[in-house]
C-alpha cells in the first residue's frame, strides 16, 4: 500500500513471481548441483585418465553454460524485477535486512561466471590441475551463493527470532535455513543428475560403454540427493511454523502434493538403485525424459508447497500477504485503509474530494453517504490494495466465484473476519465503513449459487412416508 | 494531485549502511556494468550489420566481435546487479513505483533479454563453427534491436524514477480504481529521448576503444596488420560519431531537456561544475588518442585510450548521480534517512569482494599465461 497496485485483469501479479521463481529453480538447481558434479566428475576423468569421458564432460559443460548463465542468470534478476513489481513492500523490507546478503552472493555469482566460462573455453588449453581446481571454484561458489539465497527465503517463511532492531544475522540464522539448505542441496545434486541423463541419453546414444559410466558414476549424486532431500524435507516439516502445518493439514491439495513429494523421492531413489546404478546403460532418452519431467514436477511441487504455506504473510510476522507491515494493522484498522494507503489515498483526493475532511483525512461517514455505484467503485478500489494480492475477480482465485450464492451479510462477517474465517488471510485492515464498501463491491461480483441443486422437493421419499417406513422396519429387524 | 502525496514512507527498519555507502557501491557499479554492456549494446548493431553487409575486414570484426560477445553480455548482466541492488536499498520509494507505473515493458526487459542473450550465443556459435546460416544472421539482428529497445525502457524506467510530476499524469491514464495497469511509459518527459541516446553514443566510443583493444590484444596470430590498420581507421571513424551523437545528445539533455532548477543547483557546487566539465570535454581526450591510434596501433596507446574511457565512463556515472541525487532531493532528502548500519554483514561483504576479486584475478592471471604460451610457441 506503500506503492501503486499492479492490477493484471483475470489473475493476480504475483502469480508472476511464481511463473519467475519457478523457471529459475528449475535451473538454478542444476546450476549448484550440476557445478559440484561436474568438477567431481572431471577430476575423477582426470584422475583415470579417459580422454571419452573429458570429451563428454566438455560437451556436457556447454549445454550446462548455455542453460544456467543464460537462462539461468537472467530469470535469476528476473525474480528481483518481478518481486519489485508484484510485492514491492515486502522486497524493500527484504533488501533492507539482507542487502549484504544479496551483495555476497553477488560476489560468488561473480566468481561463478569467470569460472565456468574459464572451465569451458580453455578446456583442453589449461593444466589438469588448474582446470579441476577452477571446476571446483565453480561449484564451491554456486553453492555458496545457494546457502545465501535459502537463507533469505528461509526468512520469509518463519523468522525466527528476528525483530526489526536485529541484523541480517538473526534473520539469516532463522529454524528454516539449515532444513532447506538440507533439501535443497539434495534437490540440486538429483535434478543435476536429470539433466545430465538427459544429456547424455541422446548425446551418447551410440556409444553404450561411455554412456554406462556416466550413468553409473551420476546414479550415486543422484542417490545421495535423493537422501538428502528426504532428510531435509522431513526436518523443514518438523520446524515450520504451527500455521504452514495447519495450511498442509487443511488443503487438500498441499496435503496430497507433500505426501507425493515424500513418495516420488522413495521411488526415484529406489528406480535410481536398480536402473543406473546396478544396470548402467539402461536409461534411454525416452526414459531419461521420463525422469527428468518427475524431477521437474517434483521440484516445482516443491516450491510450490513451500510458498503456499506461507500465508498470509510475504515475510513471516512482518508483511502480510496483501503488502501491509504487521505493525500498521491496528492504525489501518482504526484510521483506514485508504487513509493509510500512499496511493488510495491520493486517488480518493482526486476523484472523491467530498469525503475528504479539512485535515485531510478521509471520512468514514462521508463514504457511507456515497450513491450506491460510487461506494461499489470505491469498495473495488479496496479490493485491488487489500484483496488482489491474492484474488482476481473472476479469473484466478476469483472472489465472484469464493462468494458465489453468498447473500450479504455472509459477505461482510467474512471481510470483518477474514482471519478468523480462514487462519491462512490477513485480517481486515480497515474500518468498519470500509468493510461495508467492499462489501457492496463483493456483491456486485458475486455470481448466482448454481443452478440444479435441490435440496427439498426432489420427488424422493421424505422421513415419514410409507418407503422409509418400510427401510426403518428393516433396519430394525 | 500533488507529487509529494505519491512518495511512499520512509522504511522502519532504517537503511543498513551511510547513503555515501549505497551511492558509492551504486556509482562503482554502475561503471563497472557500463563497460561490457557499452560494448553489447553498440557493439551487437555492428555485428548485425557487418554480418550481413560487411566485407573481408568488416566481417572478421563482426566475427572478433561476435566470439567474445557471451562473455561480455554475461559479464554486463552480472555487474549490472551491484548497481540496481544499491539503488533498491537507497532509492527504494522512486525506483518501485516507476517500475510498477510501467510494469509490462519493464517486466518484459527480462523476457527481451533472454531472446537477446540466446540471440548472441546462437550467432557466436554459428560462427566458431565456421558456418553462416540465415537463422543465426537474423538472430545477430533480433538481439542488436533487442539490445537498443532494454536500453530504451531502462531510460524509460530511470526518467520516471526522477520524474515524479509525471507519476500523476502515467497513474491517470492507466489506472483502474486506483490500482495502475502498468501499461505505462515515461515518453511524456523531454529527456527521455536525449538520455537513451546519449548512452548510445557513449556506447559507441566505449565500442570504438574495445575494437581497438581487441585488435591490439587479443588473438594476436590472427589479427594481421592489415586487420589491425583497418580497425584502428575504423574504430577512429566510429568513435568521431559516437563523439559527435553524445555531444549533441548532451547538448540537447542540458540545454532543452533537464530542469532549470536542477543546472541552478549545479552553479552552487563548484567540485561538480568541475566534474561536468570533465565529463563534457573527456570523450575529447579519448577521440585525441584514437586519432593518433588511427595511423598505427601502439600497446602503450591502447592502454591510455582504455583506462581514459573507464574515466569518461567514470565521469558519466557520477554526474548522472549527482543529477539523479538533485532530482530526488527536492522530494525527499534521501541522503538524511535513517541509519541501522550492519556492521559486521558489511564488513563480511567487503572482505569477501576483496577476496572474490582476488580469486578472479588469480583465474585471469592463470588464462593469461596460457594465451602468453600460446603466443609464444
Amino acid at each position: 500500500m506503500h506503492y501503486p497496485w499492479w492490477y493484471i485483469p483475470n489473475m493476480t501479479a504475483p502469480m508472476l513471481i511464481a511463473a519467475i521463481a519457478t523457471l529459475h529453480v528449475f535451473v538454478s538447481l542444476y546450476a549448484v548441483g550440476g557445478g559440484i558434479v561436474l568438477a567431481g566428475e572431471v577430476s575423477h576423468a582426470y584422475k583415470i585418465k579417459s580422454k571419452p569421458a573429458l570429451d563428454y564432460l566438455r560437451s556436457h559443460t556447454l549445454f550446462f553454460i548455455l542453460l544456467t548463465v543464460v537462462f539461468g542468470a537472467i530469470t535469476g534478476v528476473g525474480i528481483w524485477w518481478t518481486i519489485g513489481l508484484a510485492s514491492p513492500l515486502a522486497t524493500e523490507s527484504l533488501i533492507h535486512i539482507f542487502v549484504f546478503g544479496w551483495a555476497m552472493e553477488y560476489v560468488f555469482f561473480l566468481i561463478e561466471i569467470t569460472s565456468a566460462f574459464i572451465f569451458h573455453y580453455y578446456w583442453g588449453r589449461l593444466d589438469p590441475r588448474v582446470h579441476k581446481t577452477i571446476g571446483w571454484i565453480y561449484g564451491v561458489s554456486a553453492y555458496i551463493s545457494l546457502v545465501i539465497i535459502t537463507g533469505i527465503t528461509a526468512f520469509q517463511l518463519d523468522i525466527g527470532s528476528w525483530t526489526p532492531e536485529k541484523g541480517m544475522w538473526a534473520a539469516f540464522f532463522n529454524p528454516q535455513t539449515f532444513p532447506q539448505i538440507m533439501a535443497r542441496s539434495g534437490a540440486s545434486l538429483l535434478l543435476a543428475s536429470l539433466y545430465i541423463y538427459l544429456h547424455a541419453a541422446f548425446k551418447l546414444r551410440n556409444d553404450h560403454e561411455l554412456r554406462s559410466l556416466v550413468e553409473n558414476r551420476t546414479s550415486k549424486w543422484a542417490m545421495a540427493g535423493a537422501v538428502l532431500v528426504t532428510i531435509g524435507g522431513a526436518w523443514w516439516y518438523i520446524n515450520i511454523p504451527d500455521s504452514a502445518k495447519s495450511a498442509l493439514a487443511g488443503a487438500s491439495a498441499l496435503n496430497i502434493l507433500s505426501a507425493l513429494i515424500f513418495l516420488a523421492s522413495a521411488v526415484v531413489f529406489f528406480m535410481l538403485y536398480f536402473g543406473p546404478y546396478r544396470n548402467p546403460g539402461w536409461i534411454n532418452p525416452g526414459f531419461a525424459i521420463l525422469y527428468f519431467l518427475l524431477g521437474i514436477a517434483a521440484t516445482g511441487t516443491g516450491e510450490f508447497i513451500r510458498e503456499g504455506v506461507r500465508k498470509p504473510f510475504i515475510v513471516y510476522n512482518y508483511v502480510t500477504g496483501n503488502n501491509v507491515l504487521v505493525s500498521q494493522i491496528p492504525k489501518l484498522q482504526a484510521t483506514g485503509y485508504l487513509n493509510g494507503g500512499v496511493w488510495t489515498k491520493a486517488y480518493m483526493k482526486k476523484y472523491y474530494p467530498q469525503v475528504i475532511e479539512e485535515d485531510g483525512n478521509i471520512s468514514d461517514n462521508k463514504l457511507l453517504l456515497l450513491p450506491v455505484n460510487d461506494q461499489i467503485r470505491v469498495g473495488q478500489v479496496l479490493f485491488q490494495y487489500h484483496c488482489n494480492d491474492c484474488h482476481s475477480t473472476k479469473g484466478f482465485s476469483g472472489v465472484a466465484n469464493l462468494t458465489q450464492g453468498w447473500n450479504k451479510s455472509m459477505i461482510h462477517t467474512v471481510v470483518t473476519h477474514l482471519d478468523k474465517a480462514h487462519f491462512f488471510m490477513p485480517p481486515w485492515c480497515g474500518t468498519e465503513a470500509e468493510a461495508a464498501l467492499l462489501t457492496e463491491y463483493l456483491q456486485s461480483l458475486s455470481e448466482p449459487a448454481p443452478a440444479g441443486m435441490k435440496f427439498s422437493g426432489t420427488g424422493f421419499p421424505e422421513k415419514g412416508s410409507v418407503v422409509s417406513k418400510v427401510e426403518g422396519e428393516e433396519a430394525g429387524r | 494531485m500533488n507529487p509529494i502525496d505519491l512518495i511512499g514512507p520512509i522504511s522502519p527498519l532504517g537503511n543498513p549502511a551511510p547513503f555515501w555507502f549505497i551511492t558509492f557501491f551504486k556509482v562503482l557499479g554502475f561503471i563497472l556494468h557500463m563497460i561490457p554492456m557499452n560494448i553489447w549494446y553498440a557493439g551487437m548493431i555492428l555485428v548485425a550489420i557487418f554480418s550481413v553487409f560487411g566485407k573481408r575486414h568488416s566481417l572478421e570484426l563482426a566475427h572478433r566481435l561476435s566470439r567474445t560477445m557471451p562473455i561480455i553480455v554475461a559479464s554486463g548482466v552480472n555487474l549490472g546487479i551491484v548497481p540496481l541492488l544499491f539503488t533498491q536499498v537507497g532509492y527504494y520509494q522512486f525506483y518501485y513505483p516507476a517500475g510498477v507505473l510501467m510494469a509490462y515493458a519493464w517486466f518484459s526487459v527480462i523476457i527481451i533479454l533472454v531472446f537477446a542473450y540466446y540471440g548472441v550465443y546462437v550467432y557466436s556459435l554459428n560462427v566458431r563453427s565456421g558456418k553462416r546460416t540465415k537463422f543465426a544472421l537474423a538472430s545477430a539482428w533480433v538481439s542488436s534491436i533487442a539490445f537498443l529497445f532494454i536500453g530504451f525502457l531502462f531510460a524509460n524506467n530511470f526518467s520516471l524514477m526522477v520524474n515524479v510530476e509525471n507519476w500523476i499524469g502515467v497513474f491517470n491514464s492507466t489506472s483502474v480504481a486506483g490500482a495502475v495497469l502498468g501499461t505505462g511509459l515515461n515518453t511524456g518527459d523531454a529527456t527521455l529521448i536525449p538520455r537513451w541516446l546519449m548512452m548510445f553514443g557513449l556506447a559507441m566510443t566505449t565500442t570504438a576503444v574495445y575494437i581497438i583493444f581487441d585488435a591490439t590484444f587479443f588473438k594476436r596470430k590472427d589479427a594481421t596488420e592489415d586487420y589491425k590498420k583497418w580497425a584502428a581507421r575504423f574504430a577512429f571513424v566510429f568513435h568521431t560519431i559516437g563523439v559527435l551523437i553524445f555531444v549533441i545528445m548532451g547538448s540537447w539533455y542540458i540545454f532543452g531537456a533537464i530542469e532549470r532548477s536542477t543546472l541552478d543547483q549545479l552553479g552552487q557546487s563548484s567540485a561538480m561544475y568541475v566534474v561536468f566539465a570533465l565529463t563534457a570535454i573527456s570523450p575529447g581526450l579519448v577521440w585525441i588518442v584514437m586519432l593518433a591510434q588511427s595511423r598505427g596501433i601502439r600497446r602503450n596507446a591502447t592502454i591510455a585510450a582504455a583506462a581514459l574511457q573507464v574515466v569518461v565512463l567514470g565521469l558519466n556515472a557520477t554526474s548522472r548521480q549527482w543529477v539523479q541525487n538533485v532530482e530526488i532531493f527536492k522530494f525527499e532528502r534521501i541522503s538524511q534517512l535513517p541509519v541501522n548500519i550492519q556492521w559486521s554483514p558489511m564488513i563480511l561483504f567487503l572482505l569477501l569482494f576483496v577476496v572474490g576479486l582476488a580469486v578472479v584475478g588469480w583465474m585471469i592471471a592463470k588464462i593469461v599465461e596460457v594465451e602468453k604460451k600460446a603466443a609464444e610457441a
